[in-house]
């Protein structure tokens, strides 16, 4: 099955440094999608069922935690992958993470290595 | 960095493969791009071609444009292009993400230090954290220490790569360069292998000071076994680490001090209250329920039932007229210094000095006093010693008591205070002292004094009647203990003891002639014993007046 992966932010800069962070993965094959807000997020993740989501919180036009209550409680698309990235000094609570049904929660400024080695752990390269 | 490849062009996500079939719509020709690998990443047409093109990016075949109408070469050259720009991209991406990293490594970095507060272990963080960065073999934080103008290595990495005891030296090129308050990348290390601080297999060396304004604090050094390791990127991140570093460790500088200052503090406080406590003594405060004199607070106040004890030296003021001031300033404080103690040992405190006098109070019970008076009598026999060696006159002091109720409290105003007592049982005291003149005896106490007493069988005692005080109402019985006496003088009160009582039980029941008969025959046997002679004369006295058919056996007190 093709692989793909969607990287959602509204800020243009981090989904750049995020694609830039995973281009690895594009040479092994791995389709790369991105969306500016939660709506069109949601769009693709229907569409395209990608394996993996970096799904920033703060958004305009619903945020990530809708999007990914969406995904995993009402779409019950549970084998979606998200992780939600938030910005460091406003942390929420790891327990609303958990409780919309994220995978894994980190914070920005993101460390890249460690953005890179979970994606292909979950994508299993 | 990554390079562009054909792969990355015809991805999904470029509408390259679209234009490329334009393209080829135009040419009409039969058209394969396959990778380096001879993958094919499009083709177009039958797979018929007779022409090969090699796609050539920064001199190196990445690809092959094969066709049947030897028209590749405009694909080829369209392909190019895309490759740069794409190279471009992966370029200026692989850029942003290179400060992005060194971003969020400040970043966790200043995390690391805000939860730090020590000096050594924010140099520790500092150079795991440089040398993580910025790969190095061998690494050192040094600080100079202006106060003993030395250099202290705070954290070390790799063998040290400096000689430690060049680095003490005074005037070192290291010196010169951790001191210089610059950051730089030494290309030309001959100078510093010249002098031997430095390693051999040392090829390259970074540093950056440690500074805050002006003022430099140290350096961070790394260096390498590589030739030319170190990059203007390597020095504008050691610059970066050391800025923050620096400010960190100028804080916890600065927390030291704060924590050494308040030491200091508590310390010069701890030496003023035990100063304070030599002119108000802890157990005045204790019993105002204080434990520094800083709480007592005017009004403060107390009442207890203690034992007053006096002290007078007898002759002194003859004693006082044959020294000059400075001679008696000294004799006082020589008496003083040798009565304290013994004061203190038996759980008083001295409240007062009053000149030759002093007055102490034994807070527990009237046993302590008596025990103390009697030590004083010992100690003022010691004195005398030394006294007499000096050829200087002995001196003789009366120690009188009483117990009763004693106010302790702060009085005065807001400016000025002092520790007081106020009590009747400090008069009787003083007035039981005065009686020692009297009855010539060197020790005595009240009644109430004697009633607090339990181990009475530890001391000699002998009942010297009743008094009436000048000044008072009511008479008080006191009694003399005797335990003071020299051996002789002692025994010899004691084999008249029995006679002596019935003088006084005589003399308490106005029995004067029998009084005056049984005083008369302690006289006789111990001509000493100055108290009975003082009875005998005073029922003489009595007897002579041919008065005692009135008079009831109570001394009168004229005088203090």
């Amino acid at each position: 099955m093709e692989q793909k992966l969607l990287i959602v932010d509204d800020e243009a800069h981090i989904r750049m440094l995020l694609e830039q962070t995973l281009e690895d993965l594009e040479d092994e094959g791995v389709e790369f999608f991105s969306a500016q807000n939660g709506e069109e997020a949601l769009e693709i993740i229907q569409a395209e069922n990608p394996q993996l989501v970096f799904l920033d919180v703060m958004m305009p036009k619903m945020n990530g935690m809708e999007v990914c209550r969406r995904v995993k409680k009402e779409l019950k698309l549970d084998k979606v992958f998200i992780v939600l990235l938030t910005a460091k000094g406003q942390e929420l609570d790891r327990q609303k993470g958990q409780e919309v049904g994220a995978d894994l929660y980190m914070t920005k400024p993101f460390d890249p290595e460690m953005i890179l080695n979970k994606a292909k752990e979950v994508l299993g390269l | 960095m990554a390079k562009a490849t054909l792969k990355n062009i015809f991805s999904k996500k470029n509408n390259t493969a679209e234009l490329v079939k334009d393209m080829v719509a135009h040419l009409d020709a039969n058209i394969r791009i396959e990778d380096e690998n001879g993958k094919v990443l499009f083709s177009f047409g039958e797979a018929v071609y007779g022409y090969e093109f090699p796609v050539v990016l920064e001199d190196e075949i990445i690809g092959t444009v094969k066709d049947n109408k030897n028209e590749g070469g405009f694909i080829v050259e369209f392909l190019v292009v895309l490759l740069q720009k794409e190279q471009e991209r992966k370029k200026l991406g692989s850029e942003v993400l290179n400060l992005y990293q060194e971003i969020n490594l400040i970043f966790n970095f200043s995390d690391k230090l805000a939860q730090t507060i020590d000096a050594t272990a924010i140099a520790e963080i500092a150079l795991e954290e440089a040398i993580h960065v910025i790969e190095s073999d061998y690494g050192v934080v040094a600080l100079w220490d202006e106060e003993n103008r030395v250099m202290k290595v705070e954290a070390s990495r790799g063998d040290l790569f400096f000689d430690q005891q060049k680095i003490n030296e005074e005037l070192t090129l290291l010196r010169k360069i951790v001191l210089s308050g610059q950051s730089e990348i030494i290309s030309d290390i001959s100078l510093l292998k010249e002098t031997g601080i430095i390693l051999p297999e040392v090829q390259s060396v970074i540093f950056s000071a440690l500074r805050v304004k002006h003022r430099i604090m140290g350096a961070i050094i790394l260096a390498s076994n590589q030739v030319d390791k170190y990059t203007a990127g390597s020095l504008k991140l050691l610059t970066t680490l050391a800025l923050q570093s620096s400010s960190a460790i100028e804080s916890s500088l600065l927390y030291e001090r704060n924590i050494r200052e308040a030491r200091e503090r508590e310390e010069a406080m701890r030496r003023i209250f035990e100063a304070t406590e030599k002119f108000v003594p802890h157990q005045f405060l204790k019993s105002l329920g204080h434990e520094v004199i800083t709480e007592v607070k005017l009004g403060d106040q107390v009442e207890k039932i203690v034992t007053v004890l006096f002290t007078d030296i007898r002759n002194y003021t003859s004693l006082s007229e044959q020294m000059t001031p400075e001679e008696t300033f000294a004799f006082i404080c020589l008496f003083n210094e040798r009565m304290g103690p013994i004061i203190r040992e038996n759980h008083g405190f001295i409240n007062q000095y009053l000149g030759d006098s002093i007055m102490a109070i034994f807070p527990v019970n009237a046993s302590d006093a008596l025990q103390a008076a009697v030590a004083m009598q010992g100690e003022v026999g010691e004195l005398n010693k030394v006294l007499e060696e000096n050829n200087k006159a002995a001196i003789q002091i009366g120690i009188g008591m009483h117990t009763g109720p004693l106010i302790m409290g702060i009085t005065g105003d807001f400016d000025r205070m002092d520790a007081c007592t106020i009590s009747d049982t400090v008069n009787t005291a003083s007035r039981v002292e005065s009686l020692t003149k009297h009855y010539k005896a060197s020790i005595l106490l009240s009644e109430a004094s004697l009633n607090q007493i339990e181990n009475k069988a530890d001391f000699h005692l002998r009942n010297l009647g009743l008094v009436q005080l000048k000044g008072k109402h009511h008479s008080i019985n006191v009694h003399e203990c005797f335990s003071c006496d020299g051996q002789e003088q002692l025994n010899n009160k004691l084999n008249t003891l029995s006679i002596f009582n019935e003088g006084v039980t005589h003399y308490l029941g106005n029995a004067f002639e029998k009084a005056n008969e049984a005083f008369k025959k302690v006289t006789e046997i111990d001509p000493d014993d100055r108290t009975a002679r003082f009875f005998y004369n005073f029922s003489q006295q009595i007897l002579d007046s041919g008065a005692h058919e009135n008079k009831v056996g109570i001394v009168e007190m004229n005088e203090k």
